[in-house]
């Protein structure tokens, strides 16, 4: 979208690869490659999506970026500072301005902590206001995420909570910091629809009131759609797509991206059953890796080019990218 | 005659704080090879609807009134022993997280083979086995696979041997409980179309419950709105969903993003339901409505049918 100005966030030709370990029958070392060769740019005040299923890679790409895991191959950029290879002072300076907010809101709190403590623990760890300021910045945050009246919640602890209320909490000891850029894996996964939107809504706040810069992971085109400017599908660790978001949305390229909102329950719209078709029902069996991670579900692909050629993110404006050669 | 009918239900749990009233006053129809769902939040009560109709209530739940109806005989009445006989043999269970509801430690066409010879004492282990391969077939799971342990089965697969198991017995009624959550959407689609194809061919009636409206849009000809334990709003499809009444359906439908149509402002349901050990005397979505009137808080909501098949429960319509 604003092209003219700096990315916030870059990655660089990023790849992760896991080994299985050696196990007791002796498969070792197999290889999965959860990200391959990704590159993306994310700017200033941008909501941006990465769409994908199970597996795909897409929490690979979070954790790597909040630097809980080290890249095989490539680098991340935060405000022109790579990230990589980060250690001490700069480590816990980079902490400050990147946060995370986790899938399950059962699991990210501690139920031995009440909430005033949970939200003020990274004041405390980064040295942020004393004491007396402290209590009200925590109040006023606690506020902004919805949670009233906060004097209400201070005390309480994470089972007194519901589920949206506790993901609240989450995002409170995240928005606390006034981060630079945040990470939500998943937010509303765990929650009901009316909660969710709660949540969504929540997020767009923050956008405008601290200027924060949001990488949403999920699995959940429509909520993307909702919430992202920009979108980008991730397939077996392979971005396939990247654009504006109403634009993948309505007029998706790649043939991925297009079995992805075939399989959506179009909610409305029933009778239309107008389908772009590109899913095979039965799985092309190939001998050796195909060149195109999606040649063998793919109703579109050649047999010969896209078995030995993968093919790029090409399009033919900038904004909005497809990785296919028939897009 | 339609072959469920359940007339005002009530269900509840003794728990240690008091007694939890789950579900009140639920009353609906199934006929034979249609569809319906159930859709809410969270602890609206409807998996404990769902399991009271296989009579499979956790040790501290119990039915506190009215009657379910199938194929003419007041389950709640028959004796342990003929539930067991039409369990599963006439009505069938898809459990939500199916992925976790086979046994690990035994082989999946074994645990298929057990559920019909359970029923069909007469038939033969070779028999039981043959239908277990029509079974695979009809599901889409490959037959050569029959003789794995679940651990080596996608998610995907697992939910198709669960399918196909429900359908061993060959049932009338099938109760799936979230069937599709924990599936990726491509997956979700294929076995979606699977058992709509599969309720055509057999004539099989479907409750679906889920708290994903899509889904249940998709598949189900009626649908019920659970809010906190009472059935806010019953109808077809269109009805429902296309000019919804209850305020509560309204408000869950504009929290709902979706992919088509104009993007709109979602608008999240304030508040959270309430607390079902001691429920309003009044409406029970009062707290939460933005249409409420002075009497919702202490009367209870009226009936209203609106159209034949279109049910509403709301004093506040015009």
């Amino acid at each position: 979208m604003e092209e003219n100005n700096k990315p916030v966030l870059q990655l660089e030709d990023i790849s992760k690869i896991y080994r299985s370990k050696m196990s007791f029958f002796g498969d070792a070392g197999k290889e999965v490659v959860a990200l391959n060769h990704v590159s993306l740019k994310i700017f200033k005040r941008e909501i941006f999506g990465l769409i994908g299923e199970s597996g795909s890679g897409k929490t690979t790409a979070g954790r790597l970026i909040v630097k809980l895991e080290e890249p095989a191959a490539g680098k991340i950029f935060l405000d022109d500072n790579e990230i990589t290879g980060l250690k001490g002072k700069a480590l816990k300076d980079f902490r400050l301005k990147m946060q995370m907010i986790f899938q399950d809101p059962y699991q990210s709190l501690n139920p031995q902590v009440s909430i005033y403590d949970t939200v003020s623990e990274p004041l405390l760890i980064h040295k942020i206001d004393n004491v007396q300021t402290r209590k009200h910045l925590v109040l006023q945050t606690l506020k902004s995420v919805g949670l009233s009246p906060p004097e209400d919640f201070l005390y309480r602890y994470p089972h007194q909570l519901s589920g949206g209320q506790r993901q609240r909490v989450a995002i409170a000891r995240v928005m606390v910091l006034k981060p630079k850029f945040v990470i939500a894996d998943e937010p509303t996964s765990m929650l009901d629809a009316s909660i969710s939107a709660q949540i969504f809504n929540i997020l767009l706040e923050m956008r405008e009131k601290i200027g924060v810069t949001l990488l949403f992971i999920s699995h959940n085109l429509a909520a993307a759609r909702y919430l992202c400017d920009r979108i980008a599908v991730i397939y077996r660790g392979n971005l396939v797509e990247i654009g504006p978001g109403e634009e993948v949305i309505q007029k998706p390229k790649h043939p991925y991206t297009q079995a992805l909102l075939d399989a959506l329950p179009k909610f409305g719209h029933w009778d239309e059953a107008e389908s772009y078709d590109t899913l095979l029902s039965m799985e092309r069996d190939i001998s050796q890796d195909a060149a195109c991670p999606f040649f063998c579900r793919c109703k579109v692909a050649n047999q010969r080019r896209c078995s030995q050629e993968s093919p790029h993110l090409m399009g033919s404006d900038n904004s909005h990218l497809a990785a296919c050669f028939y897009a | 005659m339609a072959l469920l009918e359940v007339d005002n239900l009530s269900i509840g749990y003794q728990t240690p704080k008091g007694f939890l009233k789950a579900v009140e006053g639920v009353s609906f129809s199934l006929e034979k090879g249609e569809s319906l769902g159930f859709v809410g939040e969270s602890g609206c009560g409807k998996t404990t609807m769902g399991t009271a109709l296989m009579r499979l209530l956790s040790r501290n739940g119990s039915v506190k009134g009215g009657q379910i109806l199938f194929e003419g005989k007041d389950l709640l009445k028959i004796s342990d022993e003929e539930m067991r006989l039409i369990r599963w043999k006439k009505i069938a269970m898809i459990f939500q997280a199916a992925m976790n509801a086979l046994n690990p430690v035994h082989r999946v066409d074994d645990q298929i083979a057990e559920a019909i010879l359970a029923h069909d004492p007469a038939s033969s282990r070779e028999d039981a086995k043959k239908q277990i391969e029509d079974l695979f077939q009809l599901v889409g799971v490959p037959k050569d696979r029959m003789r794995d342990y679940p651990h080596q089965y996608s998610g995907g697969m697992k939910q198709r041997a669960i399918i196909a198991m429900a359908l061993a017995c060959r049932p009338r009624l099938i109760i799936a409980d979230e069937p599709t959550t924990a599936l990726d959407v491509i997956v979700q689609h294929q076995i979606l179309e699977e058992t709509k194809k599969l309720q055509k061919e057999f004539e099989i009636s479907i409750i679906y419950i889920s708290h994903d409206i899509s889904v249940v849009a998709e598949v189900c000809h009626n649908i019920g709105v659970l809010y906190a334990g009472r059935l806010v709003e019953y109808g077809s499809r269109e009805e429902v969903f296309g000019s919804p009444v209850h305020p509560y359906t309204k408000a869950l439908l504009s929290s709902y993003p979706t992919l088509t149509g104009e993007k709109e402002k979602l608008e999240p349901i304030p508040g959270e339901p309430p607390n079902l050990i001691y429920p309003p005397s009044g409406c029970r979505f009062y707290d939460r409505c933005l249409l409420a009137k002075a009497s919702c808080k202490t009367e209870p909501p009226a009936g209203i049918q609106l159209t034949p098949t279109h049910n509403v429960l709301c004093s506040n319509i015009e």
